[in-house]
């Protein structure tokens, strides 16, 4: 070819002139809607930065997350790795039967030992001179259907829960593993589907001695979810559809939301969160430190505390025909010391539920 | 700053071209200088000023041992210009190893002084006293202009990894120097090239390596998965950093040493460490081994020589005892085969092959390892010592996963795609499909590197030691 050389070097030039362009005009981007992340911030620039090193470091990190294109470059190295160098993951995510996943590996011996300490503590405060019945209840990750089966790297699921439930020997333990399958949760996402679980919702509520069978209406969301693996990985994948129950148990439920403290009423589906960045958070309005969900029509006086993790979100609605008052706590944004203000434990039933990537990762419980 | 990265490649590089290229002729060594110190400040702004002392007092001894170079007081000069730039070494690199071995015997406890190690020192000096060495042996002349010294000192292709690249080999080229579009070329493809070494091939199995490192569930398979793949890391990281910085010399016109040839194709280990970081090598060789005395002396002060180069080896990597021992390991390998077997592993190059290889991964078991023990407990765990089972889930998935990967690093690190594009230059050469080909692999690395790097994938600097 003539002018090789010259063609080469001019489009070389070109590229690494674009993308520079690109870098240095593009404008900056706060937040990552793929990764559901902050970016970050451009570095002040200060003598002491500047000689600590802390500014270079901090602008590296910047001109990162600030690149242009990035969640196009981002599918192009989850494409090659996965189908050029056949990585069975990219950044930890795998996928298998249709389905994106995390890798879940290895147990962390002293995250579980902390949640074991977390509610051996909430158990010493509130409960062990109560009259209240405990109940202990693991949500498996999906990771408990793919991971294992496709040769990936998997905690003993089996072993996990049995430890944890025989640690646990003031609660009662409900086994929920044999009412779910692969197909009860998202695709794209971490979370179980609320219209997968209604077999769920009913056997806990049996085991605790109440009755949550009811007839619920199918609504489907029309907005696409784009669950949380789904940009983590990079690769071009359907999004899921969010489905939801309800019937006029719930329509005519009182849910009350203290994320200041204060009382504040709300929707049991927050349908503001369902067309925002997190659409799961649409269930009883995602993070909240407590939730009330109070049922008129409840047959029976009788009352239930729920731990939970981002799980009892889309589960706790389906246990509310059970119960005349719910209250649901997330001891990730609430100190387990305050609970005393809010909640009293005397005569409840009282569920612990969490999933194992939780229990596994359970730094953030306060 | 480092040559895997968004700021260098997409901010320092494209601004320091245009800068480059813009300026005339005389004073391209100047706009070299200036963004070499760019460049070294951006990572090391505090020690950006000890560079500049050490460059400074290479110059004056230079001058003066040049100027005196018959006479007596030129070796004290070279005596002065050694010892001022192996102290700000030894003050920085080995300060708190003597200290803590002197701590170690005597049972005192001298506060460590827990300096950061200056990016590069390492390179930096070894030019420095290779430039007053040869100066004082005639070999090459003073440089008269600080700029020029500076600019090959500072220079940032080679700065913070290398190679070592002498003085006397680039002197002609510091004065005048070709840019062509053949040779802008080359090195943007020899770049890419490195790059992709270093991104693609050595940071993925660096995930392997840090997964190994990590693990509950270790195996003896495991512990063979590892130095494999620590192996072919190191290899491709080194020869990647390596490649990069000969692709930019030939950007700004400049022509460096080769610094890798294949090492793990040498039958022997004294051809391996032809092969292997080849200017660090020769460096050991010329201004240490045969100012001792090299092989022309007594069998009894050979040894002492090869010893004390190899052990000067190891130090020079890093100051830990297991750096010295695994240098040392070299120099009694390397005895054997001279005085005993290095004929009869010639003849047998399959016997060869396998002994290097296998020479290597206990060598590379030991350059791994945190400190002595370490190294010790995981050659031990290659042979099944501490080690409770021989396989273990984690090798099987590590092998699966990272199987194409070890699969492609394994033929890069033979000549077996270097001899398919020469076969493939004299059949196609000129035609239309070889040279579109020679021209949108290097974009299309270039585009999968930039991936990477967007995506923010595991990318360590491994020369924090060096």
């Amino acid at each position: 070819m003539k002018h090789k050389n010259i063609i080469s070097v001019f489009i070389f030039a070109i590229i690494v002139g674009a993308i520079s362009l690109g870098c240095f005009f593009k404008p900056h981007t706060q937040y990552s809607e793929s990764e559901r992340r902050l970016l970050e911030k451009k570095p002040v620039l200060t003598k002491e930065t500047l000689f600590s090193g802390s500014y270079t470091r901090d602008f590296e990190k910047y001109v990162t997350d600030q690149f242009p294109c990035r969640d196009s470059f981002r599918s192009v190295k989850a494409l090659f790795s996965t189908y050029v160098f056949n990585k069975m993951e990219n950044n930890g995510l795998f996928t298998e039967e249709g389905h994106i996943s995390k890798l879940e590996y290895p147990v962390n011996s002293h995250m579980f030992d902390n949640a074991q300490q977390k509610f051996d503590k909430l158990y010493e405060k509130y409960m062990k001179d109560k009259n209240v019945n405990i109940y202990l209840s693991i949500i498996p990750d999906k990771n408990y259907f793919l991971a294992e089966k496709h040769g990936y790297l998997s905690i003993d699921y089996d072993a996990f829960i049995k430890d944890f439930k025989d640690r646990m020997d003031y609660m009662k333990y409900i086994d929920v593993l044999p009412m779910l399958s692969l197909d009860d949760y998202y695709k794209t996402d971490s979370h179980w589907k609320q219209e997968k679980i209604t077999d769920v919702a009913q056997h806990i509520a049996q085991s605790m001695g109440a009755d949550a069978s009811a007839q619920y209406s199918e609504k489907t969301l029309d907005n696409p979810f784009r669950g949380v693996y789904l940009g983590q990985s990079a690769l071009p994948f359907k999004p899921d559809t969010i489905k939801y129950l309800t019937n006029g148990i719930l329509e005519n439920c009182i849910v009350k939301y203290y994320d200041t403290g204060m009382a504040k009423e709300g929707d049991m589906y927050n349908m503001d969160k369902a067309y925002g960045k997190d659409p799961y958070e649409m269930f009883l309005s995602g993070t909240s430190p407590l939730i009330t969900i109070e049922n008129p029509s409840a047959k029976e006086d009788k009352e239930l505390i729920l731990f939970r993790d981002s799980y009892g979100s889309s589960i706790a609605p389906l246990l509310a025909p059970a119960y005349s008052k719910i209250t649901v706590v997330d001891i990730r944004y609430i100190q387990s010391d305050f609970l005393g203000s809010f909640i009293d434990f005397d005569n409840k039933d009282i569920l612990f539920m969490y999933s194992t990537t939780l229990l596994n990762n359970s730094m953030a419980m306060r | 700053m480092i040559f895997s990265s968004i700021a260098f490649l997409y901010y320092f590089l494209p601004v320091t071209l245009v800068l480059y290229f813009l300026t005339p002729r005389p004073l391209k060594n100047t706009t070299l200088l200036l963004v070499s110190l760019f460049f070294y400040g951006w990572g090391e702004p505090k020690y950006v000023f000890l560079m500049i002392a050490t460059v400074l007092l290479g110059y004056v001894f230079g001058l003066l041992i040049e100027r005196y170079r018959s006479k007596p007081v030129s070796k004290v000069f070279l005596t002065l210009s050694v010892l001022s730039s192996l102290a700000a070494l030894g003050y920085f690199k080995y300060a708190d190893f003597f200290i803590a071995n002197f701590n170690a015997v005597t049972g005192l406890s001298i506060p460590l002084l827990r300096l950061a190690l200056p990016i590069g020192i390492s390179f930096y000096t070894f030019q420095i006293l290779s430039y007053s060495v040869d100066v004082y042996r005639g070999e090459t002349e003073a440089q008269k202009n600080p700029i020029n010294l500076a600019a090959y000192v500072a220079l940032f292709p080679q700065l913070i990894a290398g190679p070592i690249v002498r003085y006397c080999d680039v002197a002609l080229m510091l004065k005048k120097r070709e840019h062509s579009f053949q040779k802008i070329n080359e090195g943007c493809c020899r770049f890419v090239i490195g790059l992709s070494k270093k991104i693609l091939i050595a940071n993925t199995l660096g995930e392997l390596c840090t997964s190994f490192t990590q693990s509950a569930d270790l195996s003896v398979l495991y512990y063979w998965l590892y130095v494999v793949s620590y192996m072919l890391q190191i290899y491709f990281d080194f020869s990647g950093y390596s490649d990069m910085a000969i692709g930019l010399g030939k950007i700004f016109g400049f022509e460096f040493l080769e610094n890798f040839n294949y090492p793990f194709i040498s039958k022997s280990i004294t051809e391996f460490w032809r092969r292997w970081h080849i200017s660090l090598g020769s460096w050991f060789r010329d201004y240490v081994y045969i100012p001792l005395g090299g092989n022309r002396v007594k069998r009894a002060r050979m040894l002492f020589n090869i010893f004390a180069v190899w052990f000067l080896t190891g130090f020079w990597h890093g100051a830990q005892w297991n750096f010295i021992v695994w240098g040392l390991y070299f120099g009694i390998l390397l005895t054997l085969e001279k005085f005993f077997f290095l004929k009869k592993l010639e003849k047998h190059p399959v016997i060869g092959h396998i002994y290097v290889l296998f020479a290597a991964a206990i060598s590379f078991m030991i350059f791994s390892a945190e400190n002595m023990g370490d190294a010790v407990s995981r050659v031990g765990g290659m042979f099944g010592i501490g080690v409770k089972s021989f396989v273990s889930a984690e090798f099987w998935f590590n092998l699966k996963n990272y199987a194409i990967v070890l699969l492609v690093a394994c033929i890069g690190a033979t000549p077996i795609m270097k001899k398919i594009k020469n076969h493939a230059d004299s059949k196609w050469k000129n035609t239309f499909i070889l040279d579109a080909f020679e021209i949108l692999v290097p974009i299309a690395l270039l585009v999968i590197c930039t991936a990477y790097l967007a995506d923010g994938s595991f990318n360590p600097f491994l020369y924090f030691r060096f």
